[in-house]
């Protein structure tokens, strides 16, 4: 899994293209890759309709949710490999700018492996220079930080892993 | 054109409109959609997506801050504001001004001017545009019988502090006026927490007519000729045309002028209508009000006048105006458009979301169709019911009628209930063909009848 770098998944996605398929289901270890072309049927065909958002995405491709694992490579995620199920995803509120820390030059407000507390501050998201904080919303340790610093993130967009601690 | 890449901030037929008028520009498109549209038309034609919130329009199309962080944040350097939702808040426009993105609309400070009610007639006044017979406040109701003596009945009674229909009571004489005052007064009083009252002469059968104006931002105004919107359902246009075809042509030149010269004394730059009411039986306009944005109804005008609007707002708000001159805009034909509604008539008008699972709309010479739908789109619940707009030109307005039948005959949508069958009745009413209408047609001679059994 671990060298499967974006060129390959590039070669993949222009293999596809170029292909006469309509689809693509690919599993390799931890990566599940699906593919399809009929884009334009996804909103209408899928049966959910817009009932689950979609992970949003500037890829061509469409990728179903849940979202596959290959965001995580993607995104030079700390750690690769297959994201345990139990593991939750912290999701911005709106479309703003992310900050992993309360001021330029500050330290961030977590790191991974990190042990965070519900009401602990994971980020900012601001949105014309008005600044919203984000919380962990669980107990548990900090896996994975899935956006850069003062990138754009969307609405809904998958910014933490956290594992959850074992229940008590 | 100093403008290159265009974010638009809204939805359905109207941000599609956008993106396909801003691309064959040559500009880039940014689509800032809620994540129920996140599949829509336009989101596919767009250049990107980028989800505002979710889908309640007060977290993501009525957040002005989140439109503006969006159109900053993904390089965009104009914005278009389409209609509805945030497109005439001037707070919008000046958010645009203070951080250098050029909002697709007037300026702020013109949207305040004509966006305020009162002020929006104090300037109507000083161009000299015609307004109705109207008194100052009144402080009782032995004042308010005295002025409808001198202007004459019917009269009716408005609040200062609001609309909507409170605090509005009709008279047709002394006495119904000496009675009414006071309870409007108190209406008034309840809703606004202010009772103060004003007159108006009252229009019996008026007909809402608006003149397209598009300023071009270096004091020249241009107009695209006028529209009759008098198909109307509480307030809501059903039906538009193009042009007023019961106008007299004197009158449809003063008209004109009217709309050119209170937009002209603000300087008022990009598109924008001017709204009056046309007394019928006095052949006499009023001024009503400014709305300073893209019109729904826009397309007739563009129909006879063989222009797209759009792409001129994005040209005005680029710095690069038309070289249009007002001679070269000369008006053909007749142009009806009609609003398709996934309402259902038979059920008070209930807006009726849902899978549309067949999609086949009329095609054909004179034909044109608004819309984001297709056979399998999902029409959310979350926002406005209108799901396209059907318009058709031809050479004069008894040929455009006949075009109207045909396509509303031709089109077949299934899985949503729509009012493509109560369009059907009106285009085939007598009134409707005889051009005998007025705003209260719909809701008083059509309506009452409406679904009762024919012969």
């Amino acid at each position: 899994m671990s060298d499967i770098k974006p060129r390959d998944i590039e070669a993949l996605l222009e293999t596809f293209e170029a292909s006469g398929w309509s689809e693509m289901r690919l599993k390799i270890d931890g990566l599940e890759m699906v593919l399809s072309k009929s884009a334009d049927a996804r909103p209408a065909a899928g049966a959910a309709g817009f009932a689950p958002p979609a992970p949003p995405s500037l890829a061509p491709v469409a990728a179903p949710p849940p979202a596959a694992t290959t965001s995580a490579a993607a995104s030079g995620a700390s750690r690769a490999g297959p994201t345990p199920e139990h593991w939750l995803t912290v999701r911005a509120p709106n479309l703003g700018t992310f900050y992993r820390a309360p001021k330029p030059g500050a330290p961030p407000y977590v790191k991974i492996g990190q042990h965070v507390d519900a009401d602990t501050e994971l980020c900012l998201i601001e949105v014309m220079k008005l600044f919203t904080t984000v919380f962990a919303g669980v107990s548990g340790v900090v896996r994975q930080v899935l956006v850069e610093d003062a990138d754009l993130v969307e609405f809904d967009q998958a910014l933490f892993l956290i594992e959850p601690a074992p229940a008590a | 054109m100093r403008i290159r890449r265009v974010l638009v901030a809204n939805r359905g037929e109207i941000a599609l409109r956008i993106v396909r008028a801003a691309k064959s520009l040559g500009l880039e498109t940014v689509l800032a959609a809620s994540v129920a549209d996140r599949g829509s038309l336009a989101a596919r034609e767009a250049d990107r997506v980028v989800t505002l919130g979710p889908a309640p329009a007060r977290a993501s199309y009525l957040d002005a801050n989140l439109v503006v962080h969006a159109a900053m944040a993904t390089g965009c350097d104009a914005l278009h504001p389409g209609y509805g939702f945030l497109s005439e808040r001037a707070s919008l426009a000046r958010l645009c001004e203070d951080n250098g993105v050029a909002f697709v609309g007037p300026a702020a400070a013109s949207i305040e001017a004509v966006g305020d009610k009162l002020a929006a007639r104090r300037l109507a006044r000083s161009a000299g545009v015609p307004m109705t017979p109207g008194s100052a406040k009144l402080a009782s109701a032995a004042e308010a019988v005295a002025f409808a003596s001198e202007i004459g009945f019917p009269v009716v009674t408005k609040a200062s502090a609001g609309g909507g229909g409170r605090g509005m009571v009709v008279a047709r004489d002394e006495k119904a006026l000496a009675a009414g005052f006071e309870r409007a007064s108190t209406e008034a009083q309840q809703a606004f927490g202010d009772g103060t009252l004003y007159l108006e002469r009252y229009v019996e059968r008026a007909r809402h007519v608006e003149v397209q104006v598009l300023g071009l931002g270096d004091g020249r105004v241009l107009h695209f000729g006028e529209r009759d919107c008098s198909m109307q359902r509480r307030y809501q246009k059903m039906i538009e045309e193009a042009p007023a075809a019961a106008m007299p042509d004197g009158t449809r030149a003063r008209l004109h002028k009217a709309a050119v010269d209170l937009l002209s004394s603000i300087r008022y730059r990009n598109a924008g209508t001017v709204e009056f009411l046309y007394d019928v039986e006095r052949d006499a306009f009023y001024f009503m009000e400014v709305n300073a944005r893209i019109q729904v109804e826009h397309p007739v005008s563009e129909m006879i006048s063989g222009v797209d609007l759009v792409k001129l707002q994005l040209e005005v708000a680029g710095g690069a105006p038309p070289q249009v001159d007002q001679r070269d805009i000369v008006p053909h034909g007749h142009a009806i458009e009609v609003r398709i509604l996934a309402e259902d008539p038979a059920r008070g008008f209930l807006p009726c979301p849902g899978r549309v699972t067949r999609w086949r709309p009329p095609h054909g010479e004179g034909v044109r169709l608004d819309t984001a739908i297709e056979e399998g789109s999902v029409i959310p619940p979350w926002y406005d019911s209108m799901i396209a707009k059907l318009i058709v030109h031809a050479p004069d307005r008894a040929h455009a009628v006949g075009r109207l039948r045909d396509a509303l005959d031709a089109f077949a949508i299934e899985g949503v209930a729509t009012n493509l069958d109560l369009l059907r009745a009106v285009a085939a009413h007598r009134d409707f063909l005889d051009n005998r209408l007025d705003t209260r047609w719909l809701e008083t001679v059509f309506l009452p009848h409406y679904g009762e059994p024919q012969g």
